[in-house]
C-alpha cells in the first residue's frame, strides 16, 4: 500500500469522534441552561438544544465566510503575508485590466442562460411524454435517468473523448453532414468557438435525465379530478394542457429552474476536466479557483467571489420577482 | 387517460378500426420511436464508453470507428488501475464518503427533528434562514473555509472532508427529513413518552425507524456527493497517496505524454461508476424519490 492509510485515517477519526462529543455537550449544554438555569418550557429547551448543531454549523461555515469573503475581497491576502485592506483595487483592476475576467464572465453567462432553459424546457416535454401510461415506458424512464447518476469525472473524461476531432465519435456520426456541406470537422473542446456548444451538449446529455424525473414527479402529482372538470366543461386536450397541466407544473419548474441556473454558474468539475482552450474563457468558478489556490492570491480571487455570487443573487432575484406572472400556486387566485 | 388505457386492453381483438383507433395507435407508435430514438442517444455515449474501455490502444483511434474491440482486453482495467495507486485512492474515497455521510444524515436527522416537533420562539425565522442556506452558493464560502482550516493547520489532511459533517447537517436533508416527520402522527411519541422513554429513546427507537425510506433517500444524494466531489479534495489534499479518485483520475493522464492511454481513462471512468450503478439498480425507488420530493414538495 501506498503512504501510511491508517496513519492518515486515524488522526482524523479521532479528531471527528472528540467534535462529535463537543457537539453532543454544547447540545446538552444548551438544553442545561434553558431548562434548568432559565427554567423555559421543555419544547423550548429542547427544540434549541437539537437545532445547536445546525446553529453551530451556519455561524462557522456560512456566516463567517461570507463575511470574511467580502472582507477579504478588499485585500490583497496571499496566504503567506497578512492581508493589507486595497480598497476597490481588486474589483478595479478584475474589471478594468484582467484580460481573463470578460470572457470568463461571457462564457459563464452564455453558458447558464442557454443551457438551462434548453434543459428544462426538454425535460417538461419529454416528462409529458413519459407520463403517459403505455407499456415499457418505464424502462426508458431508467434509461434516461442513466446518465444523471454517472460521475461528473467519469463523464467529461467520456465526452472529451467523443469530441476528439479526428477520431472521436461525434465527428464520425456527423462526418456524412460534414462531407456533404464540405466543412472542416469541428476541434470541439480544441476550437474557442465550439467551446460553448460543447459544453452545452455535454451538460444536455447529462442533466436531462435528472430534470426529466424532476418534472414527471411534478407531471404525476397534477390531480386527476382538474381534468375531469375541464372535461365536462368542453375542454379538448389542448387545451387541458395549457390551462391545467403546465401551470400546475409551473412551481416545480421554477424550482428547477433557479437550482439549476445556480449551479451552471458554479460549473466546476467538467470546466476543470475538459482542458478546453483557454481562448474561449475559463469558467468563473475555474478562474476563481485558478487565481486563488494555484496563485495564492486569495483576496483578488474572492473579488471574483464576490461577483459571481453577485450575478447568481441578481439572476435569482429577478426569477423570484417573475414569478407573479409565470408560477401558479395552488389555493391563489389567477 | 386510464380510461384509455382499460378500453384498449378489452378492445384488442375484435373492435372495429375506427378512425379515433387508427389516430390513437399511430400516435401511440410515434411516440414509441422518439422515445427509443432518444433512448439510443442517450445510450450510446455509455456504450462508446464501455468498448473503448476495452480496446488496444492503437484500435482506440482507428478509422472508420470500431464499434466493438475485435479481441476485448480486459487487462486494460488492471493495467490502468495498477498505473497510479488507484487501490489507495479508493480506499481513501472510501473513508471521506462514509464516516461524513453517517454524521451528516444522522445529524440532519436530529435538527430535522427538531425543527418538527418543538414550538420554540424564532423556530419559523430559523428555518426561513436554513432553507436560504440551501441556495447559498459554495463559492462565496469557499476561499474563507480553507483559510480556517488552514489557521488550525489542518492542509493536507482528511479533516476538512469529514470533520464538518458533525456541525449542521445538509440543509437540503433537514428539509426532507422534517416533512417526513411532519407526517409521522404526534400520538405514536406521546405514547413511547407515556411509556417512559425520554427523548434520546424516542427519537432513536421509535421516529428514527419510521423515518427509513427518508434516511434512504437522502444517504443516496448523500453518497453520490461525496463520491463525486472533486473541488474539495482538490484543494484540500496535496500529498498524492492521500488523494480520492477523483482527483486522483484528474491527475491521471493515461501514461506518457507522447501517448495518452485513452483505453485506460475509458477503463478508470467505467470503474467510477459501477458502485453508482450498483446502488441505482438496488435502491432505484430511493433515488428517484429524493430528487422529486425536494422539488416537487418545495
Amino acid at each position: 500500500m501506498v503512504g501510511d492509510p491508517i496513519g492518515d485515517y486515524l488522526p482524523t477519526f479521532i479528531r471527528f469522534l472528540i467534535l462529535a462529543v463537543v457537539v453532543c455537550g454544547a447540545s446538552m449544554g444548551v438544553h442545561y441552561v434553558l431548562r434548568n438555569i432559565l427554567h423555559l418550557k421543555r419544547d423550548v429547551a429542547l427544540g434549541f438544544s437539537l437545532i445547536t448543531p445546525w446553529i453551530l454549523g451556519f455561524l462557522i461555515f456560512n456566516l463567517i465566510p461570507m463575511v470574511s469573503t467580502v472582507v477579504l475581497s478588499f485585500t490583497d491576502y496571499n496566504l503567506q503575508q497578512a492581508p493589507n485592506f486595497v480598497g476597490i483595487q481588486n474589483y478595479q483592476t478584475l474589471i478594468g485590466t484582467d484580460a481573463n475576467f470578460w470572457p470568463s464572465i461571457r462564457l459563464t453567462v452564455l453558458y447558464s442562460v442557454i443551457s438551462v432553459p434548453i434543459s428544462v424546457t426538454l425535460s417538461v416535454l419529454l416528462a409529458l411524454v413519459l407520463s403517459k401510461n403505455l407499456r415499457g415506458i418505464g424502462v426508458y424512464r431508467v434509461l434516461y435517468y442513466l446518465p444523471s447518476i454517472v460521475p461528473a469525472v467519469a463523464v467529461v473524461l467520456l465526452w472529451r473523448w467523443i469530441f476528439n476531432p479526428d477520431v472521436g465519435l461525434l465527428n464520425t456520426l456527423i462526418s456524412p453532414i460534414l462531407n456533404v456541406t464540405n466543412t472542416a470537422p469541428p476541434d470541439w473542446f480544441g476550437d474557442e468557438s465550439f467551446v460553448l456548444p460543447a459544453f452545452i451538449i455535454m451538460s444536455l446529455w447529462t442533466a436531462l435525465g435528472n430534470n426529466t424525473v424532476i418534472m414527471l414527479g411534478s407531471r404525476k402529482g397534477v390531480a386527476t379530478d382538474l381534468y375531469e372538470a375541464a372535461s365536462i366543461d368542453g375542454a379538448n386536450t389542448w387545451t387541458k394542457f395549457l390551462r391545467i397541466t403546465i401551470p400546475m407544473m409551473t412551481p416545480a419548474i421554477f424550482f428547477l429552474v433557479v437550482v439549476e441556473f445556480a449551479s451552471a454558474m458554479q460549473l466546476f468539475t467538467p470546466a476543470a476536466f475538459a482542458r478546453a482552450t483557454p481562448a474561449a474563457g475559463r469558467f468563473m468558478n475555474l478562474l476563481i479557483y485558478t487565481y486563488g489556490f494555484q496563485q495564492s492570491r486569495m483576496g483578488y480571487a474572492t473579488a471574483l467571489a464576490v461577483i459571481l455570487f453577485l450575478l447568481i443573487l441578481a439572476a435569482t432575484i429577478v426569477l423570484f420577482r417573475s414569478q407573479a406572472r409565470w408560477v401558479y400556486y395552488e389555493g391563489q387566485e389567477r | 387517460m386510464s380510461a384509455t388505457v382499460t378500453q384498449s386492453t378489452a378492445a384488442s381483438g375484435n373492435v372495429p378500426w375506427t378512425p379515433a383507433r387508427i389516430r390513437r395507435v399511430i400516435g401511440r407508435a410515434v411516440t414509441y420511436i422518439l422515445v427509443s430514438a432518444l433512448g439510443v442517444v442517450f445510450l450510446i455515449p455509455l456504450f462508446w464508453l464501455l468498448s473503448s474501455s476495452l480496446k488496444v490502444g492503437t484500435e482506440v483511434f482507428d478509422q472508420p470507428v470500431k464499434w466493438w474491440p475485435a479481441v476485448p482486453q480486459w487487462n486494460n482495467y488492471p493495467d490502468a488501475w495498477n498505473a497510479l495507486p488507484f487501490t489507495r485512492f479508493l480506499l481513501n474515497t472510501l473513508f471521506v464518503t462514509i464516516v461524513p455521510l453517517f454524521a451528516e444524515v444522522f445529524v440532519s436527522a436530529i435538527v430535522a427533528y427538531g425543527f418538527s416537533r418543538f414550538v420554540f420562539p424564532g423556530r419559523n425565522v430559523l428555518f426561513l434562514i436554513m432553507i436560504s442556506t440551501m441556495f447559498l452558493p459554495d463559492v462565496v464560502k469557499l476561499i474563507p473555509t480553507f483559510i480556517i482550516w488552514k489557521q488550525f493547520n489542518l492542509i493536507d489532511t482528511y479533516d476538512p472532508l469529514v470533520l464538518a459533517s458533525l456541525l449542521g447537517g445538509t440543509p437540503l436533508f433537514i428539509f426532507l427529513m422534517r416533512q417526513f416527520f411532519s407526517s409521522i402522527p404526534k400520538e405514536i411519541e406521546e405514547a413511547a413518552l407515556i411509556d417512559g422513554a425520554n427523548v434520546v429513546q424516542t427519537f432513536t427507537r421509535v421516529m428514527i425507524p419510521l423515518i427509513r425510506p427518508a434516511l434512504l433517500s437522502v444517504s443516496i444524494i448523500g453518497f453520490q456527493g461525496h463520491w463525486n466531489d472533486f473541488l474539495g479534495p482538490l484543494i484540500y489534499l496535496n500529498t498524492q497517496a492521500k488523494y480520492t479518485m477523483t482527483v486522483g483520475m484528474f491527475f491521471f493522464t493515461g501514461g506518457t505524454n507522447e501517448r495518452p492511454h485513452w483505453e485506460w481513462l475509458m477503463a478508470m471512468s467505467t470503474l467510477m461508476i459501477i458502485p453508482i450503478l450498483i446502488l441505482f439498480i438496488i435502491f432505484q425507488r430511493y433515488f428517484i424519490e429524493g430528487l422529486t420530493s425536494g422539488a416537487v414538495k418545495g
